[in-house]
Parts: C-alpha cells; sequence; structure tokens
C-alpha cells in the first residue's frame, strides 16, 4: 500500500521535535489559534498555503518550516480591525 | 500519567498517584487548581441542593442500577456538570 | 543622595526574559517535558524519521483530507467524551461541505473561544472549500475526521483512533495528501 503523504501544523517546536513528523510547519501560536484568529482570512489561507508549499518542497523526513509570524502582531492587526469593524 | 503508570500504581495500593492523576486532570494539569476545583463541584451540589427543588428518585435509583464502569463515568461527567454550573469555569487551556 | 542609593540607581535594570509573543519563539516553551512530567508516560517520543511518501500528482488535482484533534464535530452527532480522564478512544466524521453553522467543539484542555467565533481558526474547512473551488486544491475527501487531542494510553490511541482513521482515509476516502491539524 502506498503512503499518502501528509503535512502538520504545529505550536509546540519541541513535541513535533520529538515526533519525527514527515514535515511540518511551525508558528509561535498559542494552543487553539494554529490558523490565527478569528475572520482573519488572509492569514489563514497563508498559513495554509505555507503546509502545502512544505508538503511540496520538503526533500527530507522531519522537515520542519518555521513561520514566524509574531503573535503580538497578529492581535494588534485583529484588534485593529475589530475596532474598524472589519473582517479580513 | 499514562494508563499504564496508573495501572502500576492502582495494582501497588498507591493511592497517592492516583488522587495526584484526579487532580491533574480536573485541574487542567495544575494539582493546586484540581485540588480547589473538586471542593468547587461538591459546593456548587450542595448549593443547588439547598434550594429544596424536586429530583427524580426514579431516575436516580435507575441510574445506581447500572454498571460501575458506566457509574465511575458518570462520576467525572458530573464533576465538570457541576463545575461549569459554578460560572467558575477554567477548562480553557490556560492552566 | 548617598552612595548606597546612587550604587543602586546606576546599577542597569534587570532584564526581563523576552515575551515569546514579541519573539516569535515557541510561546509555552518546553512543552514536552512539562507535560510528561505531570503525565508520566503520557508523551511520544519516536526514533526514527517515517520516510517520505511521494506524491503522486499535484496539489491542484490532488484530494486532500484533514485529520484534526480538535475535538469538531456535526452538531447532530454525539459529543466526543471530554470528561473521561484517559481521553476519548473514538473519532468523528466531519463532512468536508459542512458549514461552520453545523459543527460545535466540545472540548477542555485547550481555549476554543476564538475558534467558537470562526472555526477556521483551528479547522480551516471553509478556507479548503475556497481553495478547491480557485483551483489551488484538486477536491476534498468526503469526510474530514475529528478526535481529542488528550489522551493517557498512546498505544491504545495507536491500536485504535490511529489505526481506523488510517484505514478510513486510505480505502474509504481515497486521499492523496493529509493535513494534519492539532488544537
Amino acid at each position: 500500500m502506498r503512503g499518502i503523504p501528509t503535512v502538520s501544523i504545529t505550536v509546540a517546536r519541541d513535541v513535533t521535535e520529538r515526533l519525527k513528523l514527515p514535515r511540518a510547519v511551525f508558528l509561535p501560536w498559542p494552543m487553539g489559534h494554529h490558523f490565527g484568529v478569528p475572520f482573519h482570512r488572509d492569514l489563514q489561507r497563508r498559513v495554509l498555503l505555507e503546509a502545502f508549499r512544505t508538503l511540496e518542497t520538503a526533500s527530507e523526513s522531519g522537515t520542519i518550516r518555521d513561520l514566524i509570524i509574531r503573535w503580538a502582531d497578529v492581535r494588534r492587526e485583529a484588534k485593529t480591525l475589530s475596532a474598524q469593524g472589519l473582517k479580513l | 500519567m499514562s494508563v499504564g503508570y496508573l495501572k502500576e500504581a492502582a495494582a501497588a495500593g498507591e493511592t497517592e498517584k492516583l488522587l495526584r492523576f484526579v487532580r491533574l486532570h480536573v485541574g487542567d494539569g495544575n494539582e493546586a487548581v484540581g485540588t480547589r476545583e473538586l471542593e468547587k463541584s461538591w459546593i456548587e451540589a450542595i448549593r443547588i441542593l439547598l434550594r429544596e427543588e424536586p429530583v427524580d428518585r426514579d431516575l436516580i435509583d435507575s441510574v445506581m442500577a447500572k454498571d460501575e464502569a458506566t457509574l465511575a463515568l458518570l462520576y467525572f461527567h458530573l464533576h465538570f456538570y457541576l463545575v461549569r454550573r459554578s460560572g467558575e469555569w477554567i477548562h480553557d487551556g490556560s492552566q | 543622595m548617598t552612595e548606597a542609593s546612587k550604587a543602586v540607581v546606576d546599577e542597569p535594570a534587570a532584564t526581563a526574559p523576552p515575551d515569546p509573543r514579541e519573539a516569535g519563539t515557541q510561546l509555552r516553551a518546553g512543552l514536552w517535558q512539562t507535560i510528561n512530567e505531570r503525565y508520566p508516560g503520557s508523551m511520544v517520543t519516536r526514533d526514527t524519521y517515517v520516510p517520505l511518501a511521494r506524491h503522486a500528482k499535484p496539489l491542484a488535482e490532488a484530494r486532500l483530507v484533514m485529520i484534526s484533534s480538535c475535538g469538531v464535530h456535526l452538531t447532530s452527532d454525539r459529543p466526543l467524551d471530554v470528561c473521561h480522564p484517559f481521553g476519548d478512544f473514538g473519532f468523528r466524521r466531519v463532512p468536508s461541505d459542512a458549514a461552520p453553522a453545523d459543527l460545535t467543539i466540545h472540548q477542555l484542555k485547550y481555549p476554543h473561544d476564538d475558534a467558537d467565533r470562526d472555526i477556521n481558526v483551528v479547522f480551516p474547512i471553509e478556507r479548503l472549500q475556497e481553495m478547491v473551488r480557485e483551483g489551488a486544491l484538486g477536491g476534498l475527501t468526503p469526510n474530514f475526521f475529528s478526535f481529542i487531542g488528550y489522551n493517557m494510553d498512546p498505544k491504545r490511541f495507536e491500536r485504535t483512533v490511529v489505526h481506523d482513521i488510517a484505514e478510513a482515509v486510505a480505502t474509504e476516502e481515497h486521499a492523496d495528501v493529509a493535513l494534519l491539524v492539532p488544537a
């Protein structure tokens, strides 16, 4: 039976390293927010696209791609747009 | 603790390890919080009973006739139910 | 000003550790160690890497399955058991064409206030549906899969939930690629 390529998202890089997952994207974000914040469509898509890129381009098992978007910046952006009554 | 660890503790009569696990589970990984959570559910049960509302004794009797595995799990469900009723819900991943 | 107080004033202020939210580092450092200390034997370590499975087709033609530990389920389904002290050894199928209004999260061990407002924060089902419409993905499997991440029996979990989901993904859903998402 052929294997199915996988990619994971993680906010716990140390756990992912121990598990030796084939491919993963690491974000420095809190649990419960692996794709960002509510209604921030572009950010959610960005995480997915990074995962797909990792899926397609990782050349060795155990690849962890770091997507370093600071959580403080994400929250500031979300608050600003929420105050403006906008959904991204 | 893993289930394997708990089975060994239970077989060896190391009840403090079992109790520690209960505190960790209801305290979301924080033992001191778990101790308070256990007290909280009992306090809430007493508060509710102090209202002296009707209770369904037939249902209680039929539930109590169930097997012990079901009742043991129900005990955990009741704990979380009562803690939620208390309005002081800690289970948000912050512990 | 006395020499003593001048010395205090002249001393450089103690440097606070960098705030990981600003620094872009893992917010809860040493998570594996912390959890394994609290719950000995509950955390898994692998000794070897899984060989990479090769792609059979480009993503624009591939069928994707999403597998999540966020505990999401259809509102019409029985919730996973979040009260059980050892975890729930079951899973739920989540139709990949479901709307957020049809879904709910029943969970204790991670913050899901934001996910309750927008499920895509942990389970980006709408984003994936859009990507199929845009042609970035070939398609989605009929069902996605969800289970509870909290579990105190890794070996039993692997024999049951992991085995059953993998079997379903390979033989019923015919996935080409898999997106694995913790919560």
